[in-house]
């Protein structure tokens, strides 16, 4: 069955409610949303599901799956630090922030930490690049912006993100 | 006149349809705009970058509006100060288009700088080599060598499977677009897209089974580079070593236009084979295009099983024998049997083929039947549809009906056509039991109960009480095509069928124009030239053939199709068989003459829409075998000693031309005429169309009809509007009713391996309560009883399946020729 239909009953029943009812597949896009915020990643299956939900066929979900950089098609950390190290942003020292958090974390660029929490990458512009060094988090609670950063900064945040999952 | 533009290209002036592109309007001066991601036969995106042209636009003083003009009397022209791309820009008058300057020359060779900046340019080892697009505008316009480094290219899968039949080297592609802009916008089979972005940019499919689509062979002619290759054709020869042959397909009633590529190989023992199947362009008939079965279902003559020497019945065995032993042995049975003769022949064969048996069986006095399960090829010579044009250019004031068809397996160069046509502005109505892919594209949609089919395409005759929303849209109609198949129907229903459809054309009075007409969706590529020469289809075959003295089969194995129709053969007193292959039917014989297949030899079909086309000899004959013409000439020489002994198909043709009136004044030479068609396609400027193949052998001759020639003629009396199967309320049975499957195990698909791979298996469609009621659900198998014998189906559901009835598919195993009774068990 599809279980994508089933547990977003609620929400897909919204969602059309928005637009004409010839226009479904205008759905798409929110609905990978919902699936991308609640399991961090977008499988092939849920691909399918929404495929039958909005009526269009899986390759054309894939595609708006593979288009989108904050969709995701393979599980990561549940927290992906998305750290700009575009042109503006590396003058202002963004390599060296990125450089040094992993180091910190014990990962590489593109790594998850062990305990699965932290996924750090490397990414491009994010409008923010009187900011830099700049990043931002992707995580279950949506996305977070972080501007004018230190890597000690971003460590505590990691801590603290981690911290929360324990207690919950 | 208003709507035409005059412009100049490269110095040359040309007049063109407004509209029109400067790209197209370049090709009509032949001069080549190299391009990637346009392709003619869809809609320009400008992609790719690679048709920028300088465009300069007379002058135009702001303040008078008149345009300015030079010292010499010239209109001053005004350039953009960047240049523009020509597939998307339409001409306008007084345009003046600059495509060969050291700018554009200079554009190109960056456009292709970044198209190379990963691509492999491994052409010694790719497909496309010596007929690839990139390769030659690369030695046109490319950098001598590559400013990058070799290590920061991309590099991707070279050796990715989308499916059984198409590959992907993902590192040759281009991004051009062409393939997913195909699959969705004409095949309507969105199964391959785009997957990620930028450099990592990749074609990919997600369907199961991967690019599930029956067009997807068209993706590797119109991809610009070898980064689609069939399955086929993979490494299978270099283009230049290979030798064309003009054919045609014999899969279904369209009768698409192809060329074999063939070559002399050793690996194949020094014979020559055919090593790829390309569209060759008729815009009558199949534009560019071919399906799936087309053109990789031609294995079946290189099958290992042909029958390679006659075999005669000698003490109740089949045993090898000589021609001449054989043609004595059939001509002194057919003397003695002569008085109750039957033939029995498919749209499988030639005209040439079909005329010679058509003769000795009048020569017998005995009945032709054509192994067919439709009717209607009486009506086609009166009021068929034959616009010269044929599906390709319908449009808007046409109204299309799709009665009892479902054309996406009948014929799907056809569903792509009246698809395409709906797009330009044509009105669909479609009238089918159930659901078919064409439903969406429909202007009006008419549901009916099996066996209520006559009925329903009467519904839609204007004045008819019933007829509503698309009587409306027929009343208004300019044009009307009704196409009729043969979706849950027999003989019977498809003689009602036609007779209604007949009557909604003479109702719309529109019969007379060219546009409008009967198209019936034939089971084979050469029924209506079976009807032409003369075979109709028997009601009750097992009677006719179980009742004759001597029978004459060739192109048909009916015994395989059908238990009945063995044990009737079984009551033929003699059995003359003339096959490829050891069919069931042959078995039974007691004279088998090995025929060759048409790749072997030339003769001429005549399509759905009267189109008589030719095909030519593609391979060797296999030694020892005969054309079908032949074989029957040489029986009927000794049995009524005519004087035909070695006769070719051109002299069998001119004969049947002296004789039946529609096939007056032509001959092969008239059949092999082209005329310039549009878009100018498959010269050497293979970037522009693909690789489609230019037409040189012949375009065919469309046939006229009575209407259009307004000669006089009468028309069968509307059909009863009764039920024509019976109540099923209180059945324990279900009713069960025959339905096309493209990729079918026909004697011709079954021996194509490649097609094997995606041939369907045998199922059993049904209303998801129906299969409720019988304890089924989708995916089961179910038992199927059928006049004794069971046999095994997956079960499929579909609501719009009436209820009470299961819909099996024809040549896949169980035989059905039209709506039985059975009993449907877990
Ligand atoms: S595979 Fe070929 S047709 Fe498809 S996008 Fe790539 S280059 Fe274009
Ligand atoms: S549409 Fe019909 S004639 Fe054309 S390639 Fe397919 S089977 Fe052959
Ligand atoms: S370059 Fe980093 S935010 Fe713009
Ligand atoms: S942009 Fe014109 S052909 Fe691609």
């Amino acid at each position: 069955m599809n279980q994508t239909a089933t547990k977003y009953a609620r929400e897909i029943e919204d969602l059309f409610a928005k637009y004409p009812a010839d226009r479904k597949q205008s759905a798409v896009m929110p609905l990978l949303h919902l699936i991308q915020r609640d399991f961090g990643f977008i499988n092939k299956q849920a691909v399918r599901d929404v495929a039958e939900i909005v009526g269009i066929t899986p390759t054309e979900v894939a595609s708006v799956v593979g288009f989108y950089t904050l969709y995701h098609d393979t599980p990561q950390g549940k927290y992906r630090f998305q750290i700009c190290n575009d042109l503006p942003c590396a003058l202002r020292g963004a390599d060296q922030f990125l450089a040094e958090l992993c180091k910190s974390l014990g990962i590489q660029p593109g790594e998850t930490t062990p305990d699965g929490m932290i996924t750090v990458e490397a990414v491009m512009c994010l409008a923010a690049c009187d900011k830099a060094p700049m990043f931002q988090v992707q995580g279950p609670q949506g996305i977070t912006y972080h501007e004018n950063q230190t890597v000690e900064g971003a460590l505590q945040l990691t801590k603290e993100l981690a911290g929360k999952e324990v207690k919950a | 006149m208003a709507n035409e533009i005059t412009l100049t290209i490269d110095g040359k002036q040309v007049t063109v349809p407004a509209g029109t592109l400067i790209v197209d309007a370049a090709r009509e001066l032949g001069i080549d705009i190299p391009v990637f991601c346009y392709h003619p036969k869809m809609e320009p995106v400008g992609m790719c970058r690679m048709c920028l042209v300088e465009v300069g636009r007379p002058m135009v003083d702001r303040a008078t509006n008149q345009p300015v003009m030079e010292a010499d009397g010239t209109p001053k022209l005004q350039f953009g100060p960047k240049m523009e791309t020509a597939c998307t820009t339409p001409v306008s008058a007084g345009m003046v288009v600059i495509g060969m300057s050291d700018k554009v020359k200079a554009a190109r060779n960056d456009v292709l700088e970044f198209l190379l900046t990963s691509h492999p340019l491994d052409c010694p080892i790719c497909d496309k080599g010596g007929e690839c697009p990139l390769q030659n505008l690369t030695m046109g316009f490319g950098k001598g060598s590559s400013r990058f480094e070799f290590e920061d290219k991309q590099h991707n899968q070279k050796h990715v499977p989308l499916g059984e039949l198409i590959y992907l080297d993902r590192e040759r592609c281009i991004q051009c677009g062409r393939c997913v802009r195909f699959q969705k916008d004409l095949a309507d089979d969105p199964v391959i897209g785009f997957y990620q972005r930028g450099r990592n940019l990749v074609i990919d499919t997600s369907s199961e089974p991967g690019f599930d689509s029956i067009f997807s062979g068209n993706t590797t002619d119109i991809c610009p580079v070898g980064a689609l290759t069939t399955a086929d054709f993979r490494f299978g020869a270099r283009p230049w070593e290979l030798k064309s042959a003009a054919s045609l397909c014999n899969h279904c009633a369209v009768g698409c236009n192809l060329t074999y590529n063939t070559r002399r190989e050793a690996k194949s023992d020094g014979n020559v084979v055919i090593k790829r199947a390309m569209p060759r362009q008729n815009e009558a008939v199949n534009e560019i295009w071919l399906c799936d079965k087309g053109r990789f279902g031609y294995h079946f003559a290189e099958s290992h099983q042909r029958l390679e020497k006659p075999l005669i019945r000698k003490d109740g065995e089949l045993v090898e024998s000589t021609w001449d032993e054989a043609l004595d042995m059939a001509a002194k049975e057919l003397r003695a049997y002569g008085f109750r003769f039957v033939s029995l022949a498919s749209g499988r064969l030639s005209n040439e083929d079909l005329y010679e048996i058509k003769q000795l069986t009048e020569n017998l006095h005995g009945q032709a039947c054509l192994y067919s399960p439709m009717a209607g090829g009486d009506l086609t010579p009166l009021i068929g549809y034959a616009d010269p044009q044929g599906l390709s250019r319908v449009g808007k004031g046409t109204v299309i009906v799709v009665a009892a068809s479902n054309l996406h397996q009948e014929a799907p160069i056809w569903w792509m056509q009246v698809r395409a046509a709906v797009k330009r502005g044509a009105k669909l109505i479609v009238v089918n039991a159930r659901s078919t892919r064409l439903d969406k594209f429909a202007s009006a949609v008419v549901r009916y109960r099996f066996g209520r089919e006559a009925e329903a395409v009467l519904s839609l005759v204007p004045a008819a009480e019933t007829s509503g929303e698309s009587g409306k849209i027929i009343a208004a109609a300019e044009n009307l095509v009704v196409l009729y198949g043969s979706d849950g129907i027999g003989l019977e229903g498809s003689r009602q069928v036609a007779a209604a459809s007949a009557e909604l054309l003479r109702a719309s009075n529109l019969l007379g124009k060219p546009g409008s007409g009967l198209l019936p969706v034939w089971q084979r590529a050469n029924d209506q030239g079976a009807w032409d020469t003369g075979f109709t289809p028997v009601d009750d075959l097992a009677k006719v053939v179980s009742e004759a003295d001597g029978v004459l089969i060739a192109g048909a194995d009916p015994a395989g199709d059908h238990p009945a129709y063995a044990a009737a053969l079984k009551k033929a007193k003699f059995i003359i068989v003339q096959e490829q292959f050891l069919t069931k039917t042959a078995q039974l014989a007691d004279i088998v003459f090995p025929v060759q297949s048409m790749l072997e030899r030339d003769g001429s079909y005549t399509n759905g829409t009267r189109r008589v086309q030719r095909f030519m000899p593609v391979v060797e004959k296999l030694p020892g075998t005969r054309p079908d013409y032949l074989v029957t000439a040489q029986v009927r020489q000794k049995v009524v000693h005519s004087n035909l002994e070695f006769i070719s198909a051109a002299q069998v043709f001119m004969v049947l031309a002296a004789h039946l009136p529609d096939y007056q004044n032509l001959t092969y030479a008239t059949l092999m005429e082209t005329v310039p068609q549009h878009p100018i396609l498959g010269r050497s400027d293979v970037y522009y169309g693909g690789t489609s193949f230019e037409n040189r052998q012949g375009l065919g001759v469309q046939l006229g009809t009575a209407a259009n020639r307004r000669d006089k003629y009468s028309l069968p009396a509307a059909p009863s509007t009764q039920n024509q199967l019976p109540d099923l309320e209180h059945a324990e049975e279900l009713m069960a009713v025959p339905v096309a499957e493209l990729l079918d195990t026909g004697t011709i698909t079954q021996k194509s391996v490649l097609l094997g791979k995606r041939t369907s298996t045998p199922f059993a469609l049904m209303h998801p309560k129906t299969a409720q009621q019988k304890g089924l659900a989708a995916g089961d198998k179910a038992k199927i009883s059928l006049a004794g014998v069971t046999y095994q189906a997956v079960v499929r559901v579909d609501e719009s399946v009436p209820t009470l009835h299961v819909l099996l598919p024809r040549s896949l195993g169980i035989p059905l020729d039209k709506p039985v009774l059975v009993k449907v068990i877990q």
